[in-house]
C-alpha cells in the first residue's frame, strides 16, 4: 500500500518532490564530505607529526645561547626525552631566486636548515625522512602547490645554486600561518651560507608523556632560560596544520546546515500545503479510529523513501567531489592513517542527516493530533486561521489594480507563510553582493592605499642583487627629471632595521624611506612622516607594538639608539602587513630594495612609457600601477572573483529553484481560490499576475533587506577579514551598477521565470473539480 | 421571450477508457429569458455537470450550448472568463467567499476587477444589495464573523453586482437551517421577478416547488419536466406534494 501511494504522490507532484531531493542530496553530500574531510584531515595530520616527530615543546631565540646551561636543565628534568637546538638561518627574501624569481614579494620569513639527527624531522612528499646531498634543495611544499617552484628548477641563495631535489613537508612550519618556511641543504652548503643570515636557534624537546607540556612549560619559564622569541608546542603545531583546511571544513559545514535550513523550510511547507490538501480525509481517518500515528506512517513512509534516496545520491556525490578537496590535503600534510574509516564516517554523518529528517517531518506531523474529525468532515478546513488584514481593503484602494492588490494583501494576511521564501531572498542577496563588492572593492585601483602605496601612474623597483642600487636609482630619477610628460615622482628606499620593543627585545623592521608626501596615503590614524623625527607605521607593526599616534619607537643604528615619534597609522597589506615609512637620512643599512613611484602629466602615456622605460632600465622592474596590482593581488582578486561569481549563481539558483517550489505548493494550496476566481471570470492571466505580484514584493522585501545586511554586517565581515591581514577602516567601493541593478535584475529575471513556469500550469485548475460538492 | 439559453445533445463522460460513464447523456434542454428554472434529481444523477456545463466552468465532450447568441463550446477560456465575468452570476451550496477579504470586498471584488463603471457607483450598489438581503450590518466585518445564511446572501450580492442576465444556483441552500433557506429563496424569487433568469439545482422539493420549471434528471438524462405558476408565496404544501407525486411517477 505504501508503495502505491508514495509512487502516485510522487508522479502528481515531481517537481516539488524533486526540488526537495535535491536540497537534502546536497546536505547529504555536504555533511558526508565535511565527515570525510575531518577525518582524513586528522589522521594526515597525525600521520605526519608521528612520522617527523614534531618536538613537544619549543622555543625559538635570536642572539646569544648557553647551550651547556640548557643541557643541564634537561639532565636535572624528568620529563625530557630528547632535546636538541636546531638552527634556522633566516635570509633576506630579495636575495632567494627560484628560476630567476626573487622571493621578495613573498609575505613568508624564508631560510635554510640541516636535517636534524634525532626528530624534529623534514620529510619528503613519500613521507620519508630526507637526506640531502650537497647542492641539492629540498623546497617547501608550499611553493608547489603555489607553482613558485618544481622539481629539476635552480635556486639561487646569495649567489649560491642549488638545484631543487624534492619538496619537503616540515610538520611546525607547513601551514601558511607560520610565517617562516625551512629549505632544507646539506651541512656543508649551510656553513657557506652561515655569515649571510641572520640565525634562529630551535630549542626543541621531546617529552616522555605529551601531557606534561603545561607543567614543563612553567618548569622552563622559571629556569630562566633562552626565551627571545616566540614559544610554541605541540597542540599549537596540530591548531596550525589543521586551520587552512579547517576553515574549508567549516565553511562546508556553514553551507550545510543553510542547505539543511532550506530543506527543512521546503519539507514543512509542503507538509502544510499538503495536510491542508488532505485535512478531510484525515479527519475522516480519525472518526473512524485510526490512531495519528497509523496515518502519521503514511506520510512518514513518504519522506522517509525521498530522504533515504536522497542521502543515498549525496554519498554519491561526496565520492565524485572528494578527491578534489582531499588534494590540498594530501599534498601539504600527506596520506591519512585513516583513510579507510573516512568513508565510514562520512555515511554516518548522512546517517545522522537522514534521522535528522525524519526528526523535523514528524515534528510538523504532530498537527494531526490537533485536527478534529467533526471540523475537518463538516468544512473540509481548518476554520481556526487568521483571516483578513485590517485596514488594507479593497473598497479603500485607489491606487493599485486589482490584481496587485490581491497579490499584496494576501502576502499580508498570510506574513508566516511567505516568511520562509522572503527569508531565502535576503540569503540569496547578501550571498550575492558581499562578495560582488569585496571584489570590486578590491579590484579597484584606489585599494592601493590599502597596500600601503600613494596613487601613482609607475612603478620602478630595483633588487639589491642587480648592481648598486643607489647609483641606479640616481640615473633613474636624472632622466625621470628630463621626461616632459613626468609631473612629480619619488624615490623611496626599504631598509631593515632593529627596533626596541617595550620588553626590551629586539626586533626587525622594514622601514621604507623617502618623501611620502609626494604621493600620500589614506592614513586611518595622524598623518605622513614630514620631519626626521618621525615615523608612520602600518597598522599590524602599531597593534603587535602596541604603538599609537603619538608614541616614540627606539630604533637601533649603528649601536646608536634612535627616537621616533608615531605620526601616522596607515593600512598595508603587503610584506605581512608589517611596514613603517620614515624621512630620516641613513647610509648604515643596506638597501633591500629601491622603488620609485612616478605621476605622469598624461595618462595616455602610461603603457609607452612602461615599455620605452624597460628597454632603458633593463636592470629595473617597471610596471604600471595597475598591473603592480594585479600582480600582487592577482590570485587574490582573482579567487574573489570567481567565489563572486559562483556566489552569484548560487544565488540565482536558490532564488530560482525555490520560487518555483514555492508558487508550485502556494498554488497546490490554493486551488479553491483560484477556482472561485475563476467561476466569477478572473482569467488565467489575472490570476498568475497575483502570483507575480507575491513574488515581486518579497523578492524586493529581500532585496533591500539583504543589501542593508551586505552594506551593514557584511561590510563588517569583509573588513574582519581584511583587517587580519592589515587593513583598517575598511569600506566597500561599490559598484553600483553591478551591484544593485544588473544582479538584482538577474534576480528578478529568475524569479520571474519561476513564477511563470510555476502557474504556467493554471489552467489545469478545474473550476468544477475544486466547487463542485 | 426569446431563449437565453440553449443546449443541445450534451455528452460529457468521466472515467479512463473501460470505466468511461456518461454523466450527461444526451440532454438538450432551453431557457427562457427571465424564467426561474430548477433542476431536481438523486445524486449523482448529474444535475450539477449539467449546471457547469451550461455555464462554461466545465467542458462537454460532445454537443453545443448557446448563450445570449454565442455558442460557449466554441469559446477560448479568456472569452468564457469575460462572459462569466460580465453576463453570468454564481451561487455554491458552500459560501465560496474568498478568506483574505472582508464581506463587502468579496462582493465588490468582480465589479471593481471588471473597472467599468465608477467605484463610487460599484460601492453605492453594493451597499443597496446588502440592504435588499439584510445584510447591510456586515460591511466591515470578515467573513470568519457571519452566519452560513449571511455569506449565503453576501454570495447573491457578489453575484448580482454586475447585473447578470443568468444566476447559475449550486444547491444554494443547501448547508443552510430551514429558516435561512427559505429567507434566501425568498431572495431568488425577487431577483426572478425584477427581470433575472435563474437556473437552480437541488435535491429539495421545498426549494424546487418555489420556482417556475422543473427539470427532473436521473442517470445524465432530463426524464421529466413540470411547469408551475409563477410562486406568490402561497400554496406552497400544495406545489411541493405536486413535485412529489410526479417524482415517484418517474421511479425516483
Amino acid at each position: 500500500m505504501y508503495y502505491r501511494i508514495i509512487r502516485n504522490d510522487f508522479m502528481k507532484n515531481k517537481l516539488i518532490t524533486g526540488t526537495i531531493m535535491v536540497f537534502i542530496s546536497i546536505s547529504a553530500m555536504l555533511v558526508s564530505l565535511a565527515a570525510i574531510l575531518i577525518v582524513n584531515l586528522s589522521g594526515s595530520i597525525d600521520t605526519l607529526m608521528t612520522k617527523a616527530k614534531t618536538p613537544h615543546f619549543m622555543q625559538m631565540h635570536t642572539g646569544e645561547i648557553n647551550e651547556e646551561r640548557l643541557l643541564e636543565f634537561v639532565l636535572q628534568n624528568s620529563k625530557v626525552d630528547e632535546f636538541q637546538v636546531a638552527e634556522f638561518l633566516n635570509l633576506e627574501n630579495s636575495r632567494i631566486f627560484i628560476n630567476e624569481n626573487s622571493l621578495s614579494h613573498s609575505v613568508q620569513d624564508n631560510g635554510v636548515a640541516v636535517q636534524n639527527k634525532t626528530f624534529d624531522y623534514l620529510l619528503d612528499l613519500e613521507g620519508n625522512v630526507i637526506t640531502v646531498s650537497p647542492g641539492e634543495i629540498y623546497v617547501p611544499v608550499s611553493y608547489k602547490k603555489d607553482g613558485t617552484a618544481k622539481l629539476g628548477d635552480s635556486v639561487l641563495i646569495y649567489g649560491h645554486k642549488f638545484l631543487v631535489a624534492g619538496f619537503l613537508r616540515d610538520s611546525q612550519m607547513n601551514s601558511l600561518l607560520a610565517s617562516s618556511k625551512r629549505f632544507l641543504i646539506h651541512e656543508a652548503d649551510y656553513s657557506q651560507l652561515e655569515d649571510v643570515g641572520s640565525k634562529e636557534y630551535l630549542i626543541e624537546y621531546r617529552l616522555k608523556d605529551k601531557k606534561d607540556i603545561n607543567v614543563f612549560e612553567a618548569e622552563y619559564t622559571k629556569a630562566n632560560l633562552e626565551k627571545n622569541g616566540p614559544t610554541l608546542t605541540y597542540p599549537l603545531f596540530q591548531m596550525l596544520n589543521a586551520i587552512s583546511d579547517g576553515i574549508m571544513i567549516g565553511v562546508l559545514l556553514l553551507v550545510c546546515i543553510l542547505v539543511v535550513a532550506i530543506s527543512f523550510m521546503c519539507i514543512r511547507f509542503t507538509l502544510l500545503a499538503k495536510i491542508e490538501e488532505d485535512y478531510k480525509e484525515i479527519g475522516v481517518l480519525k472518526a473512524i479510529g485510526l490512531r495519528v500515528t497509523d496515518i502519521k506512517k503514511i506520510y512518514l513512509a513518504k519522506y522517509a523513501v525521498i530522504t533515504a534516496v536522497s542521502c543515498i545520491l549525496g554519498i554519491i556525490l561526496s565520492t565524485v567531489f572528494r578527491g578534489k578537496l582531499l588534494w590540498n590535503i594530501r599534498l601539504t600534510l600527506g596520506e591519512s592513517a585513516y583513510s579507510s574509516y573516512a568513508f565510514c564516517f562520512g555515511i554516518m554523518g548522512v546517517i545522522l542527516v537522514f534521522f535528522t529528517m525524519i526528526a523535523y517531518v514528524n515534528k510538523v506531523l504532530k498537527r494531526f493530533k490537533k485536527i478534529s474529525p467533526a471540523q475537518a468532515i463538516r468544512f473540509g478546513m481548518n476554520q481556526e486561521k487568521s483571516i483578513e488584514s485590517r485596514g488594507f481593503t479593497l473598497s479603500n484602494n485607489v491606487l493599485l489594480p486589482t490584481n496587485v492588490f490581491l497579490g499584496l494583501k494576501d502576502v499580508f494576511v498570510r506574513k508566516k507563510l511567505y516568511i520562509t521564501m522572503l527569508l531565502v531572498f535576503v540569503i540569496a542577496s547578501f550571498i550575492m553582493i558581499v562578495p560582488q563588492n569585496l571584489y570590486h572593492t578590491i579590484a579597484k585601483e584606489s585599494f592601493g592605499t590599502y597596500m600601503g602605496i600613494g596613487q601613482s601612474d609607475l612603478r620602478i623597483g630595483i633588487m639589491q642583487t642587480k648592481g648598486n642600487m643607489r647609483e641606479r636609482a640616481e640615473e633613474i630619477a636624472q632622466i625621470l627629471s628630463k621626461d616632459e610628460y613626468v609631473s612629480a615622482y619619488t624615490i623611496l628606499t626599504t631598509k631593515t632595521f632593529q627596533i626596541q620593543k617595550l620588553d626590551g627585545s629586539i626586533e626587525n623592521m622594514k622601514i621604507e624611506l623617502g618623501d611620502h608626501t609626494t604621493f600620500p596615503l589614506k592614513y586611518a590614524k595622524g598623518r605622513a612622516p614630514i620631519n626626521e623625527d618621525e615615523i608612520a607605521l602600518s597598522k599590524l607593526n602599531a597593534d603587535e607594538l602596541k604603538k599609537v599616534v603619538g608614541d616614540t619607537i627606539i630604533l637601533l643604528s649603528e649601536g646608536t639608539k634612535r627616537e621616533l615619534k608615531v605620526c601616522g597609522i596607515y593600512s598595508d597589506i603587503t610584506n605581512g602587513g608589517k611596514t613603517a615609512k620614515a624621512t630620516f637620512t641613513d647610509d648604515s643599512a643596506d638597501i633591500m630594495w629601491c622603488s620609485i613611484d612616478v605621476l605622469l602629466s598624461d595618462a595616455t602615456m602610461i603603457a609607452k612609457r612602461v615599455v620605452e622605460y624597460k628597454e632603458c632600465f633593463p636592470y629595473a622592474k617597471v610596471s604600471d600601477i595597475k598591473e603592480f596590482m594585479l600582480q600582487t593581488f592577482g590570485p587574490t582578486i582573482r579567487s574573489i572573483h570567481m567565489v563572486s561569481v559562483v556566489s552569484l549563481s548560487i544565488a540565482l539558483l536558490i532564488s530560482l529553484f525555490i520560487t518555483l517550489l514555492f508558487i508550485k505548493m502556494l498554488m497546490a494550496k490554493d486551488q479553491y481560490a483560484i477556482a472561485v476566481m475563476k467561476s466569477f471570470g478572473f482569467t488565467i492571466y489575472d490570476v498568475t499576475i497575483q502570483y507575480i505580484t507575491r513574488s515581486f514584493f518579497l523578492l524586493f522585501m529581500g532585496v533591500t533587506i539583504g543589501v542593508l545586511m551586505a552594506n551593514t554586517f557584511g561590510e563588517t565581515l569583509a573588513g574582519m577579514i581584511l583587517s587580519a591581514l592589515g587593513a583598517s577602516t575598511f569600506r566597500f567601493e561599490v559598484n553600483v551598477v553591478s551591484s544593485y541593478l544588473i544582479s538584482p535584475l538577474m534576480m528578478v529575471c529568475c524569479v520571474l521565470i519561476a513564477t511563470l513556469l510555476a502557474t504556467s500550469c493554471m489552467g489545469e485548475i478545474k473550476i468544477s473539480d475544486n466547487i463542485k460538492e | 421571450m426569446s431563449k437565453i439559453i440553449m443546449s443541445n445533445r450534451l455528452i460529457k463522460a468521466f472515467g479512463k477508457e473501460e470505466e468511461k460513464r456518461n454523466v450527461l447523456n444526451d440532454v438538450s434542454v432551453s431557457i427562457e429569458e427571465g424564467e426561474f428554472v430548477s433542476v431536481m434529481g438523486p445524486s449523482g444523477s448529474g444535475k450539477s455537470t449539467l449546471m457547469f456545463c451550461l455555464s462554461g466552468m466545465d467542458t462537454v465532450d460532445s454537443g453545443s450550448i448557446q448563450f445570449d447568441g454565442e455558442d460557449l463550446t466554441k469559446q477560448e477560456e479568456q472569452k468564457l472568463s469575460d462572459i462569466r465575468r460580465t453576463k453570468m452570476g454564481f451561487v455554491f451550496q458552500q459560501p465560496t467567499l474568498l478568506k483574505n477579504l472582508n464581506i463587502f470586498d468579496n462582493i465588490i471584488l468582480p465589479s471593481i476587477h471588471e473597472n467599468k463603471k465608477n467605484k463610487a457607483v460599484i460601492i453605492e450598489r453594493a451597499k443597496l444589495l446588502m440592504k435588499q438581503t439584510g445584510i447591510e450590518a456586515l460591511t466591515k466585518r470578515n467573513i470568519k464573523q457571519a452566519s452560513g445564511g449571511q455569506l449565503q446572501r453576501a454570495g447573491i450580492c457578489r453575484a448580482l453586482m454586475g447585473n447578470p442576465k443568468i444566476i447559475f444556483g449550486d444547491e444554494p441552500t443547501g448547508s443552510l437551517d430551514s429558516k435561512s433557506a427559505q429567507e434566501i429563496m425568498k431572495l431568488f424569487s425577487k431577483i426572478s421577478k425584477d427581470g433575472t433568469t435563474i437556473l437552480l439545482v437541488t435535491h429539495d422539493a421545498k426549494v424546487a416547488a418555489q420556482t417556475e420549471r422543473v427539470l427532473f434528471m436521473s442517470d445524465g438524462k432530463i426524464v421529466n419536466e413540470m411547469h408551475l405558476m409563477k410562486y406568490n408565496g402561497a400554496n406552497l404544501e400544495e406545489r411541493v406534494s405536486k413535485i412529489t407525486e410526479q417524482m415517484k411517477m418517474i421511479g425516483m
